[in-house]
């Protein structure tokens, strides 16, 4: 009896687990299929219902080689995805660790009620600021420069919301003794609070990358060269003529997310757990 | 004594300013005066102060009207399907004695994949024509219009819960490991049975894990606009026109006065969840 209810258990996580990754798998499936195949696949006008194959009629590169060798503009946008994303969640991972001490572990007038004001921009939605913030990037002369997504990027309180909830783990008595022993703020803050809060991070990183990688309203906003446009918008206006490398495309789009995320796999699982050390 | 603690103090005040400096400073630039702009915007047509004629007349606005009830029903079905979903799976997981990291990192796979990849497999699956379709076909049941119907939210919803579920699980478990075993166990010995162990220890002792959970939540359903631009364009059906369309088509008509107060109506539906929740949390948490 008790095994059986074991059994069961298994094979409800496991055909759990085939939800959550079944999009995945036959998205990299179909980036093996040919070229016609997809064009046939994805159209939807000829009255046959879809079915979901995960073996491609006939396994080729094709896509990719399309991608990488005959269609250079998918790699200028994806370059410039890269220089938007990156300096975006260096900055960000940085100026959040900083504020996040300050609101986690130390005790000023005002604390809680300025970090509801930073919980309330940061659940604003794009779409409310993107007009005035339009005008406060004319004026500082930002305009067509990638520094207009990176900057306001850099300073979302996103971070500083996730890294505050994993510092309030850390105990405060490791912290009040490094205070007595006499060391500094930026002291405890390096080599007390940032090795705690690995886990925390990697998980910002990941997330603070992701969100900025598929970024599409800002970039339509405020450049009005289509050329620094990055990936995320090509891959979200697809013309017909392309639907051929679409999913070869979307492969090479996830990549850098994934690897970042196979890096820091271990630490995601286990940002917010109070570290024991005793 | 005293003089010393007071300097102390001071010292901490400092140092807590500096450390939220670059914050504050970008924060303003960024976010704070871009939104008094927008407040003074929404009170203004043209060069003509009008009060609260912008808001007002927006009430009156059948577009601003659907998208404002097509917001509130996707918050309000979206949001508790997916914390409860969620919190069901982490109990689940958490009920393996040991559980290889396979399963939990593959929990983590949707959020990692980016939005414009899944568009096409979306679309496999739900066309007129899809997969899903195919399927009730074969049943012998009613095909359904996920792109042009009311199923279209129930669509957007399954895309929403699909893809933050696995995050939301990974926030829950870290909260559940976080209760101390003891409590159960002198529970156990009380006679408390397991369905009064979880409303009257777990539920209560995870309250902060919760409300970070629900933050998390609002401001990924905000995000889920990418998701609603990507499958249905500018212009989706009247079942899955949101708020944030409207935003971003009044965007492109450059019709300034009835953005921003709509930006403004927005940012105040928000804050009227957070401070429920903020309440709510005071009460019934008594962690911390």
């Amino acid at each position: 009896m008790k095994r059986m209810k074991k059994i069961i258990k298994y094979i409800f996580l496991i055909l759990l687990t085939a939800v959550f990754l079944f999009p995945v798998v036959y998205m990299i499936a179909c980036s093996f299929m040919s070229n016609s195949q997809v064009v046939k696949m994805l159209d939807f006008t000829n009255g046959e219902y879809k079915q979901i194959n995960l073996i491609p009629e006939m396994f080729s590169l094709e896509q990719y080689y399309q991608v990488f060798f005959r269609r250079p503009e998918y790699l200028l946008k994806f370059w410039n995805s890269v220089i938007m994303t990156f300096p975006t969640v260096a900055g960000q991972t940085i100026v959040s660790a900083l504020a996040a001490f300050a609101f986690g572990k130390l005790k000023f007038p005002f604390r809680d009620k300025l970090f509801f004001v930073y919980i309330v921009l940061l659940i604003l939605p794009l779409q409310v600021t993107l007009v005035p913030n339009y005008i406060v990037l004319d004026n500082i002369d930002l305009l067509n420069n990638f520094l207009a997504v990176i900057l306001p990027g850099t300073f979302s309180a996103f971070g500083i919301c996730l890294l505050r909830q994993s510092i309030k783990y850390i105990s405060d008595s490791s912290i009040e003794a490094a205070r007595i022993d006499g060391a500094s703020y930026f002291r405890i803050f390096t080599s007390i609070i940032l090795p705690q809060i690995k886990g925390g991070l990697i998980t910002l990183v990941l997330l603070c990358f992701i969100d900025n990688w598929n970024i599409v309203e800002q970039p339509l906003i405020y450049f009005d060269d289509e050329a620094m446009y990055p990936l995320s918008i090509q891959l979200s206006n697809f013309s017909v003529g392309d639907y051929g490398i679409i999913f070869a495309c979307g492969v090479m789009f996830m990549i850098p997310a994934l690897l970042i995320y196979l890096y820091g796999r271990r630490d995601i699982d286990s940002p917010f757990i109070q570290v024991d050390k005793s | 004594m005293k003089k010393k603690l007071l300097k102390r103090q001071h010292r901490e005040y400092l140092a807590a300013f500096l450390f939220l400096l670059p914050s504050l400073l970008g924060i303003t630039v960024f976010y704070i005066v871009p939104y008094i702009i927008c407040c003074v915007k929404s009170l203004y047509v043209g060069e003509y102060f009008v009060g609260f004629k912008n808001y007002t007349d927006l009430f009156q606005n059948g577009t601003f009207l659907l998208a404002l009830k097509n917001t509130a029903i996707f918050t309000f079905t979206a949001i508790p399907i997916l914390m409860v979903s969620s919190f069901l799976i982490a109990l689940f997981l958490n009920s393996f004695k040991k559980i290889s990291s396979f399963f939990r990192s593959s929990f983590l796979i949707p959020v990692v994949v980016p939005i414009a990849s899944l568009v096409c497999v979306w679309q496999l699956i739900f066309d007129d024509y899809g997969a899903v379709n195919g399927l009730l076909k074969l049943l012998g049941l009613n095909t359904v219009e996920f792109f042009n119907s009311e199923f279209s939210m129930v669509m957007i919803v399954f895309i929403y819960v699909w893809k933050y579920c696995g995050f939301c699980v990974i926030l829950f478990t870290a909260g559940l490991a976080n209760v101390p075993p003891s409590l159960y166990e002198s529970a156990r010995l009380d006679g408390a049975g397991s369905f009064k162990i979880l409303t009257k220890i777990t539920i209560p002792m995870i309250t902060p894990t919760t409300f970070f959970v629900f933050l998390m939540e609002i401001i990924y359903s905000f995000k889920i606009f990418r998701e609603v631009f990507a499958l249905f364009g500018n212009y989706p059906n009247e079942n899955v026109y949101f708020l944030q369309n409207f935003i971003n088509n009044n965007y492109y008509n450059l019709n300034y006065p009835r953005l921003s107060s709509a930006s403004i109506i927005l940012s105040l539906f928000i804050i009227i969840i957070l401070l429920a929740f903020f309440i709510f949390e005071r009460r019934h948490s008594f962690a911390e």
